[in-house]
């Protein structure tokens, strides 16, 4: 073999590679997607990987009206759009405090947020529960809310290094403006980090978007099932068929696969600085 | 003055949300682990050790359950080196390489429930995607009962949490490998490396931070699996693909036995602690030559 055709051949072997990994990752779901168009007669007789014959939206109609999926939507996104807010203000408060100062508690309440976050999450929910519950804030739409802002150690961490490449020369000069502390955060620092937040912001929305657990335990009432739980009530009703089901499946899954066509250079940044320098 | 009322008014809540909602529970869970509470009654005795006791010796689905996270941990650290290969391939000067990075990575963002969901359609015995592909393929003999045959579900569920996970790790390792300096790759070039040389000396140290925090990841998550097996088979056939946490919650939500659920809480704490310090030792006695 030549070494020309040596490379062409690994080249080859490559692209192979890669595309048996697509097809690994897209066949179930295209699966998934072509049966939400099919009746569960279809589904029983034709191929799996047959696209469907006709694209109607009969089975999204009914999942729509029966299953109450826009209800789950609508709870889901008052849980982002708070829940974001939420995280971006008190993460780059607390950032601020902490990278800016010197002060007697801030090794005991950086330790704090480190045991935080070594916690296992959904173990915590055995204990947690009755704090909620004695807070009066279960089966009500906050507590989750304030379950999602209480613990971000990864969020903190991109905030200080955020911070940290901000000059403390800009600070001082405000300062000498006359400039308040909190005119520096207001004016300087909050707006700096814009760009921090606005990708922390994407992985937040879809964290809260995707989690099961905390609205499944926290919020059974009916009209405050979100997204990610009205599929888990759909399924294990009457109306559980694959073919409704699919189109379930669908509906819950577009909202963060928009986000993440949108916006995953952003994910991929955030994640990054989240894990890599951690 | 001005500087204290900052701190105090920046601080505050997040320290008291941090307390109450993560800190508290912490010591109520290491609390509720020497009792004997159901959840409901005013009355909690403490029992002492008796919880710890009883789980070890006396409760088979236990180990069970834990024998299952092992599966998890075993087959997610197979596929590191295949991930981190996978990585390298996408790192380099190929066609559509960004095409490639957006699909790899795009199950980590996909809903967990709706991926579970999505498999149980897939596996499902009558006229499932997967058994339908091995009839087209003719490979029937490979026809499988893919989530109700205890010697079979654990792989079936495993393989969904890779399909998940494994696009992550590739973007991990993606930032870990943009982070090594070009010119290192220079001077190999120039001293005549080979691929094989580039790879172990070059690009192995170079993402060792990488697989420091998979290597942690992976801990914590194998031991936390709960999301898949919880909507795929609850924990079946029996308690076959049972895992650690969701046993643990069964046991405080459905049977109530909150005591015996934070002394399995607990127990999984110091399994994360412990794993992941005797983990980190391994590695760094492995990875001494390399510095």
């Amino acid at each position: 073999m030549t070494p020309r055709l040596g490379v062409a051949v690994k080249k080859l072997a490559v692209y192979v590679i890669l595309i048996a990994i697509c097809l690994m990752i897209f066949i179930p779901l295209l699966i998934t997607l072509f049966a939400s168009f099919k009746t569960s007669m279809e589904i029983g007789s034709e191929f799996s990987l047959k696209p469907p014959g006709s694209f109607d939206f009969d089975n999204y109609s009914v999942v729509l009206e029966k299953g109450k999926f826009l209800q789950g939507f609508g709870n889901s996104m008052f849980l982002v759009a708070v829940s974001v807010v939420i995280n971006a203000l008190l993460g780059t408060m607390t950032a601020y405090a902490i990278n800016r100062f010197d002060f007697r508690l801030k090794k005991i309440i950086l330790g704090l947020f480190v045991a935080g976050m070594i916690m296992p999450g959904m173990i915590t929910e055995i204990s947690r529960f009755t704090v909620i519950k004695n807070l009066g804030l279960y089966n009500t739409i906050w507590a989750p809310i304030v379950i999602y802002a209480a613990a971000n150690l990864v969020q903190l961490y991109i905030y200080t290094q955020f911070i940290n490449g901000i000059p403390k020369e800009l600070d001082e000069s405000a300062m000498l403006d006359g400039c308040s502390y909190f005119a520096v955060f207001n004016k300087m620092i909050f707006p700096l980090l814009l760009p921090a937040t606005a990708t922390l912001g994407i992985i937040k929305a879809v964290d809260v978007m995707n989690d099961m657990y905390v609205p499944y335990l926290y919020m059974p009432s009916s009209t405050l099932r979100t997204l990610t739980t009205t599929l888990m009530y759909f399924s294990s009703s009457k109306f559980g068929s694959w073919d409704y089901l699919s189109a379930a499946i669908i509906l819950v899954m577009l909202p963060t696969l928009v986000i993440y066509l949108l916006f995953s250079k952003y994910i991929f940044k955030g994640i990054v600085a989240g894990a890599v320098k951690g | 003055m001005q500087r204290n009322i900052l701190l105090f008014s920046f601080l505050f809540v997040p320290v008291l949300l941090l307390l109450m909602f993560v800190l508290y529970p912490l010591f109520e869970l290491i609390r509720l682990s020497f009792t004997d509470w159901n959840g409901m009654d005013a009355k909690q005795v403490y029992i002492g050790f008796d919880n710890y006791m009883k789980m070890f010796t006396d409760s088979s689905d236990v180990w069970l359950s834990l024998r299952n996270n092992g599966f998890y941990f075993l087959f997610h650290l197979i596929m590191i080196p295949l991930e981190l290969a996978v990585a390298v391939v996408l790192d380099s000067k190929i066609r559509a390489n960004k095409f490639f990075k957006t699909v790899v990575f795009m199950p980590y963002i996909i809903n967990g429930v709706a991926i579970s969901y999505m498999f149980a359609f897939f596996y499902s015995p009558i006229n499932g995607g997967l058994n339908g592909i091995l009839e087209v393929l003719g490979l029937e003999s490979l026809i499988q009962n893919w989530l109700t045959d205890e010697s079979i579900v654990n792989l079936s569920l495993v393989f969904v949490s890779i399909w998940r996970f494994s696009g992550f790790h590739i973007i991990l390792f993606l930032a870990g490998l943009q982070s090594i300096p070009q010119d290192q790759f220079e001077a190999a070039k120039i001293d005549g490396a080979s691929s094989i040389q580039n790879f172990w000396y070059i690009i192995v140290p170079g993402v060792k931070k990488v697989l420091e925090v998979l290597l942690f990841l992976n801990v914590v998550g194998a031991l936390q699996v709960f999301d898949i097996p919880y909507i795929m088979t609850q924990g079946g056939p029996g308690h076959a693909s049972s895992t650690f946490t969701l046993y643990t919650l069964e046991t405080a939500f459905k049977f109530n036995n909150f005591g015996m659920a934070s002394a399995m809480g607990i127990t999984m704490l110091v399994l994360i602690i412990v794993l992941n310090s005797v983990q980190k030792r391994l590695f760094n006695l492995k990875g001494v030559d390399e510095e």
